[in-house]
This record gives structure tokens, sequence and C-alpha cells, in this order.
């Protein structure tokens, strides 16, 4: 099995149900699924699942057809030697796993982190890496 | 109460001078009052640091033999400012590398320098009689150069704004990367630490002032340019041996699809003379007030959605059209906090002296926009008609109006002339080709549009981005009033 991450970007949802389109969209393809996280974030609504590996490229490719943000489940990580602990990173996560602690210092948790890479980008000292 | 700063120095000489941070004088005014504080507190301490894109440094290589007047010259692979005497040049912090563009520019060049790293220095020459040397491809670090000075026309704004994209596409900005649909806000500035809100009177800040620049000494040497004291952006223009400077407080950034820059570290100390001064540094965050901007709008007179003090700024979450947007900073408060403590260290230490001013800074300039010459041209300007099928018409409608217009583009709309899609000649050629009859086969329903009033650079970039040669334009009401096309534009 493989765990990937599809996200629904806010700016598509119209509707509260919209999220069910992402279940729809995987039952199509008449598989067993476990849905292993469900989350909304500032970006969107996320769903983190559990789908045969066989299967993993059709589903990915069906549902990013709709505009639904596919992520294999990785993680990210980050130099400490690289980040200034500016923040712009933080902004785009959609789980809490960038934070500033009390000492305004960068904090990663690393298990709330579901993958996304939304924040690979932001960093400006390219201090978050792709695990 | 009234002190000089005659006093001031003399209390550091003598090691009993009374430091805090700007941060710190919020407390102390507040339990003891205004009053007490002023007599107590001799000097208090700002810091910032942040992306500061108006720095750059001048250096100095020495001749080479023979000697060489650079036309142009590269340092690692970006291009400095060569217009001056032979050997000089100015290294700005923007400018992309040649080879690896986006990923390091001269803010990282800057850093490097100061990190005691060599820099590859490639210039060429057209050659005089005295200078002859054509071209030159040397390495050199900071030591083995004559003078490094950092150099910035403008830093230290004393607020910037949030910024947030009502747009529905992620946008790559000078404020980061701004998620569509308000997904995000982002904002710059050290707010109570701030040097400039901290005297914004500038009775104490002017030229000669000493402060803290880059981990070394630096100096105010002037107004910065767009200083615009009168709505509270006000700025420095500031100098400082690099040669001194640590790479810690400067750090070369690279800003995804916008661009590099320079984090730079800067902080004044302002002497407590007087009670009104006691007042003034003991602001804090909440009552200090920035505009939320929409960069969504690509103009320079944004919408600005509403006020916000810093304090709801550094809180996770923004309030937004009463929704939550995650908000986050660009610069970092750890290290602004870090700068002011330093500083402190160093006039506790008796290693830094504070002066007067030589002159105060202007309190009444504003920043006036660029005089154009030329009138900017909006789609309005130049749209044509639309040519318009509705949604339930057949291909073979489409292809006769193509040839008869000949269009490349027709635009689908239902009765009441609202947008549905678009077709292209390409489009239907791909039909034919396969054996499709049907519009909802071909169309292409999310469609990238624009309107009346967005300038024509703005709609050639969203072709550009999106790799298309029209674009429909539309109301509010989102029914179709025109087209424009990559012919019009040229
Ligand atoms: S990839 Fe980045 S933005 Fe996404 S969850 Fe992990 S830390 Fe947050
Ligand atoms: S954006 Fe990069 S440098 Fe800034 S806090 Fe995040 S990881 Fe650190």
């Amino acid at each position: 099995m493989t765990i990937i991450n599809c996200m629904l970007p806010f700016g598509l949802v119209k509707d509260f149900d919209d999220y069910s389109k992402i279940v729809n969209d995987i039952l199509k393809h008449d598989i067993t699924f476990n849905i292993l996280k469900f989350s909304t974030g500032s970006n969107g609504i996320n769903l983190l699942i559990d789908i045969p590996e066989d299967k993993t490229k059709t589903i990915t490719e069906s549902l990013k057809q709709n505009n639904i943000v596919v992520n294999k489940k990785g993680r990210v990580i980050i130099d400490d030697e690289k980040c200034i602990d500016c923040g712009a990173c933080i902004s785009l996560c959609p789980t809490d796993a960038l934070h500033l602690d009390k000492e305004e210092r960068l904090k990663f948790y690393y298990e709330k982190c579901i993958g996304c890479l939304l924040c690979l980008s932001a960093c400006p000292r390219f201090a978050i890496e792709e695990m | 109460m009234t002190k000089t700063y005659n006093e001031i120095n003399e209390k550091i000489k003598n090691g009993d001078v009374v430091v805090v941070t700007a941060e710190q004088m919020i407390n102390i005014v507040e339990d003891q009052g205004i009053k007490v504080a002023a007599e107590e507190i001799d000097v208090v301490t700002t810091g910032t640091f942040g992306p500061m894109c108006s720095s750059g440094a001048f250096l100095n290589f020495g001749h080479a033999d023979p000697p060489i007047k650079f036309e142009h010259l590269w340092l690692n692979d970006v291009q400095a400012y060569h217009g001056n005497a032979a050997v000089d040049c100015y290294i700005g912090c923007t400018r992309l590398s040649d080879v690896k563009r986006f990923k390091y520019g001269g803010g990282h060049v800057i850093e490097d320098l100061v990190a005691g790293k060599p820099i590859r220095l490639r210039g060429n020459s057209y050659t005089t009689d005295c200078y002859p040397l054509a071209e030159i491809d040397t390495e050199f670090t900071l030591d083995e150069i004559n003078q490094a000075i950092l150099l910035n026309p403008r830093n230290a704004y004393q607020r910037y704004v949030c910024a947030v994209n009502s747009s529905d596409r992620t946008l790559y900005t000078h404020l980061g990367k701004l998620l569509p649909h308000f997904g995000n806000a982002h904002y710059a500035g050290a707010g109570c630490l701030s040097p400039l809100s901290n005297d914004p009177d500038y009775e104490t800040i002017g030229i000669g002032t000493r402060i803290f620049l880059g981990g070394g000494i630096g100096y105010i040497i002037g107004e910065g340019t767009q200083h615009s004291p009168t709505n509270q952006f006000g700025t420095l223009f500031v100098k400082g041996d690099l040669k001194q400077m640590s790479p810690e407080y400067l750090r070369g950034v690279s800003y995804e699809q916008y661009g590099t820059s320079l984090f730079v570290g800067l902080g004044i100390p302002i002497p407590i003379l007087n009670e009104g001064l006691a007042k003034k540094t003991a602001i804090s965050d909440a009552e200090l007030f920035t505009d939320i901007v929409d960069y969504g709008i690509p103009r320079r007179d944004r919408p600005k959605p509403r006020r916000i003090n810093y304090e709801e700024l550094k809180g996770e979450y923004i309030e937004l059209n009463g929704k939550k947007v995650k908000c986050s900073s660009l610069s970092s408060f750890y290290h602004a906090r870090k700068i002011a403590e330093t500083l402190k260290e160093w006039i506790q230490d008796g290693k830094f002296y504070l002066n007067p001013p030589a002159e105060t800074l202007p309190t009444d300039t504003v920043f006036k926009p660029m005089k154009q010459t030329t009138k900017i041209k909006f789609v309005k300007d130049l749209k044509r008609n639309a040519i318009i099928c509705h949604d339930d018409c057949d291909l073979k409608t489409i292809a006769e109006k193509i040839i008869d217009q000949n269009l490349n583009h027709i635009i689908i709309t239902d009765l009441e002339n609202t947008l549905k899609g678009i077709v292209t000649s390409f489009d239907v050629t791909k039909a034919i080709a396969r054996d499709k009859t049907d519009l909802n086969d071909i169309i292409t329903k999310k469609v990238i549009t624009t309107t009346d009033n967005e300038p024509i650079d703005v709609a050639t970039r969203k072709m550009k981005l999106n790799n298309i040669s029209a674009l429909p334009v539309i109301d509010e009401l989102n029914k179709v009033t025109g087209l424009i096309t990559s012919e019009e534009l040229i």
C-alpha cells in the first residue's frame, strides 16, 4: 500500500460537500482504501489515504484532472544551518508542522507534516528539503 | 528631566550605563511610569533583520598588471555595476546570477564574501593606453581586496505592509509565496523593536548616527530613498565596513520566481534624553499599525482591505472578511531581538558609544509616484469583438465562424452571454482528426480571462504564463464583452 495526500484547494471548495469529490473519484477505481487522516488547513481540505500500490498512478492522474493536488506521502526536513527563522514557510503549512517557538525560532513537528510540499518553494534559504 | 549624550557616554565609560531593549522598555514604562523610566534608563536598543532589497557593496580590487579598466565584470557570475573608476564596482543584492538565475544573486555574493569564501572575479575591458588588459579571470577573498563597503540606500523601513492575494492563482512576490483566495498572509518588520518606530520624530536618529550594521559598526548617512516619514514609511541610507561584519547578519535569500535579496541585520541605540523619548521607545506591537494590501491586483494602488496592528500580525492567524487567514512574517524576530541584545551588551561593555547626529533627517518628505510620459494602455483600449457561439451549437457552426471571421478563438456563452468556455481552431482540427462531434469533447471550460480595466502588460503576462494567445474580456457578472489576442498586443 502507498500513502498519498490529496488536497482540494479552498479556491475550489464551493460547497461543504465538495470534499466528497476526492472520495468519489477514488471509489470509481473500485478498490478498498483507508482514510488515515482528514483535516482542513488554511489552503484547503486534506485527505491522507492509503491505496494499493499498483493503482497509485491511475488514481493520482484522475485526481489531478479534477484539480486535486496529490502528493506522495513524503515529508520534509529543515536544515537548521540554512534556516534564518524568518517564518516565510509557516503561513503555507496547512497543518501546524511549522511553527515559531517561544524564542521565535522555527520548530518543525515531523509527525504533523503531511508532505504537501507547499512550504518548499516558500523558503528563501532553500532550507527545506524533500525527503 | 533631560540627559545629554556626554552624560550617557560618561556612564558607558564608567560601566554604570543602564541599557534595555525596546521590547523590555514597554514593561518598564508600564510598571514604573514614564518619569522614572526616563531617569533610570539611559539607552534603548532596537533591532531588525529582514530582506532589504536596496542593499549592496562597493568593492575596490586594486590594480592588475598590466592594469585593467573594467567595462563589465562578474562576481561568481553575478554582474556587478561598473560605471566609475577602473577597479571599483558596486554589487547589488537583487542582481541574479547569469548562470544560476533565481538561486543565487548579489546578496549571496555578499554573504559568501563576508563568510571569507573565495569569490571568482571575471571582467573585460575595451582597453586604453593606460589600461591595456582586455580580460581577467581571478579569485579573491574579503581580506585580499582594498575596500568593501556595505552601502544601502534604503534600509530599515519603519513598517511594511501585510500582503494577501485575492486572485485565483498562487503569486510569487517580494512578500513571498501568496496562496490564492486569501489562503495566507505575509508581513515584514520587527514591530516594537523596529528602529524608526522607536524614534518616529527623528530626534536622535540622523546623519552620522553610529549603528549596528550586519554584525559590525555602521553609520546612517542620510534619509533612505523613498523616505516617507509622514505616513510612517521612513527609511535610512546606511553604510558600514564589510570587513567587520558577520555572515550571521548578512544572509543572501532567493524568493521563488521573484528574485534574490539580502537579509540585513540593523540596530539603532536610542539615548533617552528626555521623557518624550522614554514614552516613544515604549511603543508596543498593539500601537503599531500597517495596512493589509491585496497583491491580487497588479497595480501601484492596490486595494487595502483594512488596517492591522503588529500584535495581531504576530499571532498565527489574522481576521480577514470574516475568515481566519494564516499569517507569518518574512523577517526574523528572533534575530531582531538578538541584534537589540547584542547592541545592548556592546554598550554595557563600553565597546560602543553614542553620538548626536551631525544633521537631522527630513520629517516631511513624501514618496512620489513615477512620472510616466507614455499613457499606459488598458484592455478596453485594444479589445476586439468576440466571436460568440452558444453552448448548444455544433462543431460545424464553430468551424464556419472560424473561417468567416478569420479568427482562431471562438467564445462559448449561454443565451445570457455568460462565459462558458473557449474553443480554438486547433481544438476543432483535433476533433476532426479524432472523430469527435460534441462541443463538450473539445471545449476548454477553465478559461483564463481579463477585464476592461486591466493594464495590457498584465494581460500579456497572463497569456505568457499560461502559454495561450487569447483572453476573453468579461465584466463583474462574468458576461463576455470582448476578446483580446496576442495579435492586438504586437
Ligand atoms: S510539507 Fe511543508 S507545508 Fe506541507 S505539511 Fe509538511 S511542513 Fe507543512
Ligand atoms: S522559510 Fe526557510 S529560512 Fe524561513 S523559517 Fe522557514 S525554513 Fe527557516
